[in-house]
């Protein structure tokens, strides 16, 4: 079920009363968990096993781990085997594809099987409550979080519907404390729910589904474009699918903090960044923390010398690329995003780029930098990506017939963003400019918005 | 002044903390309150303003224009201006709304030539089959009370389970957004849960149908948002010329059309028929609302029959006839017009329309019911 379609409100307009009924009860958490499972199975009731299989394995496992002598094995088993689901369900398809191409090229006739789609759409939400299990399971190894006692509040940690399909990726020592709250909702627990869905609800259906009809219309065919098309459709992604996610993202918290539940901040307008370390503070967030705190700190994070700190950015970033898909490009992506990193890094060692460069302008060197990785995560393939990035410099300038109000509207975010990390931000906390916004997202929406919704980019991760 | 907005913002700030966001468009009730009001304001004066400021003028020949068929917010508007006359409405798909022939040759006119007045109207609508129409009447023809209405049947949407909207494979046929949604079950229409909700509670606001209307009416029937995309360096307010387009001219006959061969059509059961039993509902509809019905059945093209499958239509013209009788619905079923008043299998040319029009004027039923 996606939030932003017809489903999704008649859904919530049953499920929300009742839950506000049963709050204060003991029916809450299965109230929860029986919505969460509705919601998920409303896309395929098939990915209800996996759920349920991940739930119930680490449920156990970490009952063991707290218990055994041999904690340490135990964390395997729970990773192994969470492991094991992402890579059958995930990447089975890419490595069989990858070793028959080095068998074929080291002339042997044996060939892998491949598998086929085991579920539609690869498994909708499959990376992200796995890697919320995960994170879950070292963080009780680790003595970070409790161990959940009941399997009720855990489940429902793991299927919790707002987040349930595209994150964030939260915390136990977040989450399921607030599970176990049974205080009543506050009206401003409602009206801020509503605030924040109603802005993520406008950054998905008024900017990115618009902005994606340009971008696939030139992404799609890209030897028909010409540079002009293609720098503008790649300007546009960068802006596409950070209104897609951190759209997602803000409607996910919406709807859990209507419920009176507090999901963590996953964007923080991130192309207003000075360098790509600071980047990854503000994209993606609980997905940047968790490679940090899991794979890059465990590494030995920046403690072990400077080369090897970059092997360990590098490694996390790589893995950050892989995570998003089974598929060169994104790997291609990581390792940008890594290079980006060491550039940044060294550049903030010089005295001239840390206090004499305007910060507009390392602003935009990084907003370059990661608008140009966008073109390796949007391309299909790596030759499609080759052909964007060879075409952007030697094709023609022929018009590229981009909409006047598509730049209009990215400008107008941009801006706006400007003023809230500015010293005129109190212009934006005036009550009439929130009421005025709000009443323009709204109206907008009506007059312009077709009826059908496309999907969230991030779901197929 | 400046520094005590700063003041009262960096109030608000250490708020926003609890916020949690990296935006400031944060409401409480009260301001929630103030923009749902403002919102229904819109939703609820947008449309009437615009019907104030959009040049609407039908002359007595007036049809909704061909590419202008889906947009139900005009022919709302349309049958409320002629309903606040005292005209007879002509309703029914594309014979009526003369689909080969210039607006001054179809049978609305050549009643009005006739009767030697103005007192016909044209509310035909290309493609409206009988479960379209009863949908357009129940949704969009509220104003039509208290009138005489002139409505058409055309059998031909009983010639087949196909037509009759009966087959189990998909079959996507025109106006589906006229038809039930739920209930009774169309067999061919597969549209899915959310688009049919969609569609039920689409017809019940009216903004929503504005909305429609002039992207019928300005922008190629595309949104807002594909529009900019066909036509990146247009400005869609500019677009808006508050001038309907002008009807395009009808299209031309297809060249075969006096040689229409003969062929056996699967007339459906018209006790089974769907598309019968939505006539019937909309007929119905029309006697609630205190109108005077007259039906008309045809003109069909029987030459395109053979002798055998004539039977079965003849045979279908008599249980519709006695269904009429049997409710006091003053009809006429008239003969086939000469193989050269058709184009096709229903439509005929401007001579075929003022031939029909001479029939209804002779016709003892409609001189009674329709020329009171």
């Amino acid at each position: 079920m996606l939030f932003q379609t017809l489903p999704f409100f008649i859904f919530f307009a049953i499920a929300y009363p009742v839950y506000l009924l049963v709050k204060r009860t003991r029916l809450r958490l299965p109230w929860m968990l029986a919505i969460s499972y509705v919601f998920y199975a409303w896309l395929d009731w098939r990915y209800l096993i996996p759920l349920a299989y991940v739930t119930v394995v680490d449920y156990f496992v970490t009952g063991r781990m707290v218990k055994s002598r041999r904690p340490r094995m135990w964390l395997a088993v729970s990773i192994a085997n969470d492991l094991g689901v992402l890579g059958f369900f995930k990447y089975s398809g890419f490595f069989a594809e990858n070793i028959n191409i080095l068998l074929s090229w080291l002339g042997t006739s044996l060939r892998v099987p491949m598998p086929g789609e085991i579920l539609p759409g690869g498994m909708v939400g499959l990376s992200f409550f796995l890697l919320q299990s995960v994170g879950y399971t070292i963080d009780v190894h680790r003595g970070h979080a409790k161990r959940e006692t009941s399997l009720l509040a855990y489940a429902t940690f793991v299927s919790f519907f707002p987040r349930l399909l595209a994150g964030p990726i939260e915390r136990a020592n977040h989450l399921l404390p607030q599970l176990h709250d049974d205080t009543r909702v506050r009206l401003r627990d409602f009206t801020d729910g509503l605030s924040i869905f109603v802005v993520g609800y406008f950054k998905k259906v008024a900017l990115a589904d618009y902005l994606s009809l340009y971008v696939g219309r030139v992404y799609d065919d890209p030897g028909q474009f010409q540079a002009p098309a293609l720098l503008l459709a790649t300007f546009l992604f960068a802006w596409q699918i950070y209104f897609d996610f951190s759209g997602y993202t803000d409607m996910a918290r919406g709807v859990a903090r209507m419920m009176g539940i507090r999901l963590m901040r996953n964007f923080d307008n991130p192309y207003l960044a000075v360098s790509m370390g600071e980047f990854w503070k503000r994209w993606h967030i609980s997905l940047s923390s968790w490679f940090r705190d899991y794979v890059y700190i465990p590494l030995g994070g920046n403690r072990k010398g400077k080369l090897a700190t970059y092997r360990n950015v590098f490694i996390a970033m790589v893995l950050s690329g892989l995570w998003h898909g089974a598929a060169w490009t994104f790997v291609l992506w990581g390792i940008i995003h890594a290079l980006g990193n060491f550039a940044t890094r060294e550049l903030e060692r010089t005295p001239f780029y840390v206090h004499r460069l305007p910060k507009i302008v390392k602003q935009l060197f990084v907003f370059v930098l990661v608008t140009f990785a966008w073109i390796f995560f949007r391309a299909p393939t790596i030759g499609d990506a080759g052909t964007i990035v060879t075409r952007m410099f030697t094709s023609g300038s022929a018009d590229p017939s981009c909409p006047l109000s598509a730049l209009a509207l990215i400008a107008a975010v941009w801006c706006y963003q400007f003023l809230f990390e500015s010293r005129l931000r109190w212009v934006l906390e005036l009550a009439v400019v929130r009421v005025c916004v709000v009443i323009f997202m709204l109206a907008y929406m009506v007059l312009t918005v077709p009826a059908e919704g496309k999907p969230f980019i991030y779901m197929q991760f | 002044m400046q520094e005590q907005m700063r003041q009262v913002s960096a109030l608000a700030i250490d708020d926003i903390a609890e916020f949690d966001c990296s935006h400031y468009v944060r409401l409480s009730g009260p301001q929630w309150l103030i923009v749902a009001v403002a919102l229904l304001a819109f939703l609820a004066v947008a449309p009437r303003v615009w019907n104030r400021i959009e040049a609407f003028h039908p002359t007595v020949d007036y049809r909704v224009p061909y590419e202008l068929s889906n947009d139900y917010w005009l022919y709302q508007r349309y049958c409320r201006r002629v309903s606040e006359q005292n005209k007879i409405l002509v309703i029914g798909d594309s014979v009526v709304w003369g689909h080969y022939v210039e607006p001054d040759q179809t049978l609305s006119h050549y009643l009005n030539e006739l009767s030697g007045g103005d007192r016909f109207v044209n509310l035909g609508a290309d493609g409206t089959h009988p479960a379209a129409l009863q949908g357009l009447l129940r949704h969009y023809g509220r104003d039509i009370s208290g009138r005489t209405v002139l409505i058409q049947l055309n059998p031909l949407w009983m010639s087949s389970s196909k037509h009759d909207l009966q087959t189990t494979k998909e079959f996507r046929f025109n106006h589906p957004e006229l038809v039930p949604q739920f209930t009774p079950k169309i067999p061919c229409y597969k549209a899915s849960r959310s688009a049919r909700i969609r569609i039920a509670l689409r017809r019940e606001i009216p903004f929503a149908n504005w909305i429609s209307h002039m992207r019928a009416a300005y922008f190629q029937n595309l949104d807002l948002s594909t529009w900019t995309i066909e036509y990146p360096y247009d400005c869609p307010v500019t677009a808006m010329t508050r001038e309907l387009p002008e009807p395009r001219a009808p299209e031309r006959p297809p060249q075969a059309q006096k040689e229409l061969r003969k062929q056996d059509m699967a007339w459906v059961d018209l006790e089974r028929s769907l598309q019968w039993q939505f006539f019937r509902q909309a007929v119905r509809r029309l006697q609630e609302r205190g109108n005077t019905v007259f039906v008309l059945v045809g003109p069909f093209n029987e030459h395109m029959l053979t002798d055998q499958n004539r039977a079965v239509y003849s045979k279908l013209k008599d249980d519709i006839g006695a269904w009429m009788q049997a409710n006091n619905v003053s009809h006429l079923i008239p003969t086939a017009l000469p193989a050269e008043c058709y184009v096709d299998a229903s439509h005929p040319p401007a001579e075929g329309y003022a031939l029909l029009a001479r029939t209804l004027m002779e016709s003892p039923s409609f001189k009674a019911a329709v020329l009171k």
